[in-house]
């Protein structure tokens, strides 16, 4: 049902605003997946999978030459041979609303279902919200309704309401200070979510800056999480991060649904990490990637663990092609928990052809599933695709899977894009 | 009591359309909805073309270089404002990854695009025992409350 409904909405698009101005700029994407892959059971038997997936995306800005816009993002699936998920269909309307921006001061209002990150929230709710920023710097935003989540707990599906807000102070260029608040009223079946928090960006000197967030649940009565980093950008090939990361689990999964978060981890546990990185473009067209980090935890399991990874990137081909290679490791205190990882990937686009290769292989010091008695995995992706037309490109992956798990795995998708945008300026 | 709250509710009404209005007669220009130029492929350094403060965001534009640290981050500006952001992407590049219900994996997604930091690469299945076990904090922020239909398979 949710396929062709996504399907009508976004074709129907320029019919919605009759009122629309021939200056209205509307993005148009498409993307279609065909996936093929078959699964093994014990016994011999053998399930074939072929789901069939639409992702449309629509973008109209300008609306009868106001400073209007619609967005509309959302996803369907029709399995043609065995059924591959929840039902023999799926799909979600991930976006689904107007915005107004004010040409001057930055106001702004969205009205539907959106994704929405301001302060402590990070949903996606059916609601409003709404931003100004005055002249001096002080500004506040202002949003509710009903969040958007879906659960595996039968009768959890969605809280009751979501609300809050987040007042700032923004000195242009220097500072902004923000102090934020929200509320989720729960379902019968979960705990309510209260959160307050706080944030801040300050540029100590030119090139350092210094972040910080931290949130506060009420609820549970306890630091849900914090972090403060320093960044340095010394010019635009440098650019280096360092700081302080922590979460306690009472605080921070307090309201989750998802009961890995309940029941699979000791809810009095509480991680502290260091962590540092470095991006540099050493020459043109070359980058080195280096990170850092230390996880402490106060439960001895899973104990502590370190993690660094170290990568080269080089672009080229006026920036449509990358290479790269990247190693990283996992040191930690239990066995069970270490494990590197190494990738190479690359890209070659001459023309309307592209080809990519992508090589993933992970090596656990001790079986990760236990009785299997297999420590390395191993994936391949091979894609080639071919703009057909400006605005048509027709693409497939190839994938191989060894692991743990999987004994070979092999898997197709054959992906049709279509990208249709009106009026000049990019958007990704 | 219920005088004192409705005068509270009022003052604050007022407050907050003084601040809208105030706002609204602002002569800054706020960032404009599309970037007004193509964008160039691959990772963007708005510094090629841009200098000092961008509108939107007020903040400068070295900070918004998309590098390996800015990509690790992006939540802690996103979170302080998101119209920058959308100038120059839409609401479906977001939720490629930051989804409600998805079934796609984003590396699977963009298989072809081996270059774009995707979370998930590989065989997952196996690894993230581990890093749920490290950084369950991580998961949460994606899986905590929505997104979890994969999961079901063996968290019940």
């Amino acid at each position: 049902m949710l396929l062709p409904a996504i399907v009508s909405i976004a074709l129907s698009l320029p019919l919605l605003f009759p009122g629309t101005s021939p200056a209205a700029d509307v993005t148009l994407s498409s993307k279609t997946y065909g996936l093929y892959y078959q699964r093994e059971l014990p016994g011999g038997e053998k399930d074939r999978f072929a789901p069939l997936y639409e992702y449309l995306s629509a973008d109209a800005a300008n609306l009868g030459g106001k400073p209007l816009s619609f967005h509309f993002y959302g996803w369907g699936r029709l399995d043609l041979a065995e059924e591959s998920g929840s039902g023999r269909t799926s799909g979600e309307i991930g976006s689904l609303y107007m915005e107004y921006l004010h040409p001057q001061g930055n106001a702004q209002a969205k009205l539907g279902r959106f994704f929405l990150t301001e302060g402590v929230a990070m949903d996606t709710i059916d609601g409003a919200f709404a931003k100004a920023t005055t002249p001096v710097g002080l500004g506040v935003s202002l949003y509710g309704g009903v969040p958007v989540e879906y659960s595996i707990l039968s009768g959890a599906e969605r809280a009751d309401s979501l609300y809050g807000g987040r007042v700032f102070f923004v000195k242009a260029g220097f500072a902004e200070l923000g102090a934020s608040y929200l509320k989720e009223n729960g379902s019968p079946a979960r705990l309510d979510r209260e959160l307050y928090g706080g944030d801040l960006w300050v540029r100590v000197a030119t090139g350092v800056e210094l972040t910080g967030q931290a949130s506060y649940n009420r609820t549970a009565r306890e630091m849900a999480s914090e972090r403060y980093a320093v960044r340095i950008v010394p010019g635009a090939t440098v650019d280096i991060s360092a700081g302080y990361e922590a979460y306690e689990y009472a605080g921070l999964f307090r309201s989750a649904l998802n009961p890995a978060f309940l029941t699979t981890v000791d809810n009095n546990d509480k991680v502290q990490s260091i962590f540092a990185i470095v991006d540099w473009e050493f020459t043109p067209g070359w980058t080195v990637e280096v990170a850092a980090k230390h996880l402490r935890h106060d439960k001895a399991d899973p104990g502590d663990a370190n993690r660094g990874e170290i990568g080269l990137r080089h672009t080229y081909g006026a920036k449509k092609d990358v290479a790269g290679l990247s190693a990283a490791f996992v040191a930690a205190d239990r066995d069970e928990n270490e494990y590197r990882e190494y990738r190479a990937f690359a890209t070659y686009s001459p023309d309307k052809l592209r080809l990519t290769l992508d090589a993933i292989a992970q090596q656990y010091k001790r079986d990760p599933i236990p009785g299997i008695g297999k420590k390395n995995a191993y994936q391949v992706v091979a894609t080639a695709g071919y703009q057909l037309l400006a605005a048509l490109q027709l693409s497939g992956n190839l994938t191989y899977t060894q692991s743990p798990i999987f004994e070979k795995d092999y898997a197709g998708l054959v992906r049709l894009s279509y990208d249709l945008g009106t009026g000049t300026g990019g958007k990704k | 009591m219920m005088r004192r709250a409705y005068a509270a509710n009022v003052l604050g009404a007022v407050l907050l359309a003084l601040l809208f209005g105030c706002s609204a007669i602002s002569t800054a220009p706020s960032v404009p909805p599309k970037h007004p130029e193509d964008l160039a492929a691959g990772r963007v350094n708005c510094l090629e073309c841009h200098e000092n403060v961008s509108t939107g965001a007020l903040k400068p534009y070295g900070t918004f270089r998309h590098s390996r640290v800015f990509i690790n981050s992006h939540g802690t500006y996103t979170r302080q404002g998101q119209s920058l952001c959308s100038s120059c992407h839409a609401p479906a590049f977001c939720q490629t990854c930051h989804a409600g219900k998805e079934e796609l994996k984003p590396n699977v997604k963009m298989g072809d695009r081996p270059d774009r930091m995707a979370p998930h690469r590989g065989d997952y299945l196996v690894a993230h025992r581990i890093d749920g076990r490290l950084d369950p904090g991580s998961c949460f922020r994606c899986h905590g409350n929505k997104n979890d239909v994969k999961c079901k398979q063996c968290h019940k």
